[in-house]
């Protein structure tokens, strides 16, 4: 455990809040009419899942919760949890839907990720900058939804619908960056 | 991808950035329709007003041999609106770029904004209150005519009158705290411990309010229909008039939409040694603080000494109801060039 301050902070890290461990979904900083700097956070309980909102003074000191890395291969979803394999120790561990959010719609069962883990319990995942994922349903013909846009939905394998440019035929294999869900290149 | 080119590739997202046209053309014509002038203010000055919770942008001007002197970016018109209203220009307005630095790394702030200012002679400050909501209701109607008027999903009604509410009652009310106890120091300290804040001796009072606004108020603040929140402690309000039956409130108030905070006004401070005074401690404050440090402009304290008629005033920021008529979540999304997107070429030194 480390103090850091909330110039610090960075999404996904995890910190201590009222005694529990929460990891900062969101932040940003906040100037009140005549007052000085704040910080409106958004805490994810690990307990819980639950998210709430704190609103720290700038540079208040916080403590970090250190978690490790694991290179983990997902095995399969079972009921609210997503069941991983550690590469090394082939100890398998469950993580809760809550802590995985959005990003369980890039995920492929066998595809290996890196997975935080703290007190030999896994809490996140580390989002990587970009996802490779196959078109399995596109439109090859589309000439985009209006005239003058250049862009059309497709399917990708694991069912996730991105918007995409109109060259991008079923089969390709593209990039697609987790965090806003859009299109990078086709690989 | 950069703005101009998300554009170039959706077309259709020019609709939302026309809103700030509109926004600005119906502002122009509000006004005009109540006889207000529109004044122009320098962006380029050589004295900011000391605020000591805004940090500035400092440049150099040289003359023809290259002799140096110190300028800044203007934080806000006020000053030079004041002067003219000294000069005898009557109600007037002025719709300018503003610059504050170290705003970033938000969805509610930008370093150079638009902001709205506009004073009345004579009036006190309840009177821009019933402005603004004329104002607000004009401006929808002009950009959204019959439409519903929704915000990230909520429905906003603007027609019906607005709430007003004291910040006295509103801490009362959301977090449970006696404002006026709260004035003492001891008692504010006893109060963030039984809460939990983190609170060491150097936390000032104005820290130690705004922790508790932020947290336990402030969420709840002009959710339903707009809010006004008004009579602000004196020691947050710089430029105000304090309540002549308490003087430990100002008349100062903000006004909520959605939840967004809109607008700041004020019955001005007319009287120079009192202003002078808290230019002081604003400058002080200032040094404490470590932040750029200049002298205060001594020709608005001559102004004031010379007779600021009685008037009221309030900024509106232009930007944040952008958002609000073009149904944006960062403030960025309202802007073709948006300041993170243009530095975020060049990561810092």
């Amino acid at each position: 455990m480390s103090a850091i301050t909330t110039a610090d902070f960075k999404k996904g890290m995890f910190v201590e809040f009222k005694n529990e461990t929460h990891q900062i979904v969101d932040f940003q900083h906040v100037n009140p009419g005549k007052g000085s700097a704040f910080v409106r956070t958004k805490l994810k309980s690990l307990k819980s899942g639950r998210v709430q909102e704190f609103t720290y003074k700038a540079g208040d000191a916080v403590i970090e919760i250190p978690v490790e890395t694991h290179e983990m291969q997902y095995l399969y979803k079972e009921g609210d949890g997503f069941v991983f394999m550690d590469n090394q120790s082939y100890e398998q561990y469950t993580l809760a839907a809550a802590m995985i959010g959005d990003f369980a719609s890039y995920m492929k069962p066998n595809d290996t990720y890196q997975v935080l883990v703290h007190n030999e319990d896994a809490v996140g995942i580390r989002f990587p900058k970009k996802v490779r994922l196959l078109v399995s349903e596109a439109d090859d013909g589309a000439r985009g939804n209006t005239a003058t846009s250049a862009t059309k939905t497709v399917k990708l394998e694991t069912g996730l619908v991105v918007s995409v440019p109109l060259f991008i035929r079923q089969g390709d294999l593209i990039a697609v960056d987790p965090q806003t869900g859009s299109y990078l290149e086709r690989s | 991808m950069k703005t101009w080119e998300k554009i170039r590739q959706n077309p259709s997202l020019l609709k939302k950035y026309f809103v700030r046209e509109t926004v600005i053309k119906s502002i122009r014509s509000f006004f005009d329709s109540r006889k207000f002038h529109e004044v122009e203010t320098p962006l380029l000055v050589a004295r900011p007003p000391a605020e000591s919770y805004v940090e500035v942008f400092e440049t150099t001007l040289l003359d023809r041999y290259r002799n140096k002197t110190r300028a800044f970016l203007s934080t806000s018109p006020e000053i030079f609106l004041k002067k003219l209203l000294v000069a005898g220009i009557g109600n007037c307005y002025s719709i300018t770029k503003s610059f504050r630095n170290t705003e970033t790394q938000s969805t509610l702030h930008v370093p150079e904004f638009t902001i709205l200012e506009w004073y009345r002679v004579g009036d006190p400050y309840e009177k821009i209150m019933d402005e603004c909501e004329k104002l607000i209701r004009y401006i929808h109607h002009d950009v959204l005519g019959d439409r519903t008027f929704m915000y990230q999903g909520k429905r906003i009604d603007i027609q019906s009158s607005w709430e007003r509410m004291s910040v006295r009652e509103a801490f009362s009310l959301f977090a449970k705290v006696d404002l006026d106890a709260f004035f003492d120091m001891g008692y504010a300290r006893r109060i963030m411990k039984k809460k939990k804040y983190k609170e060491t001796d150097d936390t000032t009072w104005e820290e130690m309010f705004h922790q508790i606004f932020l947290n336990e108020v402030e969420p709840h603040i002009g959710r339903e229909k707009p809010t006004i929140l008004y009579e602000y402690p004196s020691l947050i309000a710089a430029l105000s008039k304090k309540k002549a039956s308490d003087p430990r409130y100002a008349e100062r108030f903000e006004f909520y939409i959605a939840g967004l905070e809109l607008g700041d006004c004020y019955s001005e401070l007319t009287d120079p040694v009192e202003q002078k005074k808290r230019f002081d401690s604003e400058i002080f404050e200032i040094k404490r603080l470590g932040k750029t440090h200049y002298e205060y402009d001594s020709d608005f304290i001559h102004a004031l000494e010379v007779g600021l008629p009685s008037c009221s005033g309030i900024a509106v920021g232009v930007d944040r109801l952008v958002m609000l008529f073009s149904d944006a979540a960062d403030i960025s999304d309202t802007l073709f060039f948006p300041a993170k997107e243009e530095f975020e070429r060049f990561p810092h030194d």
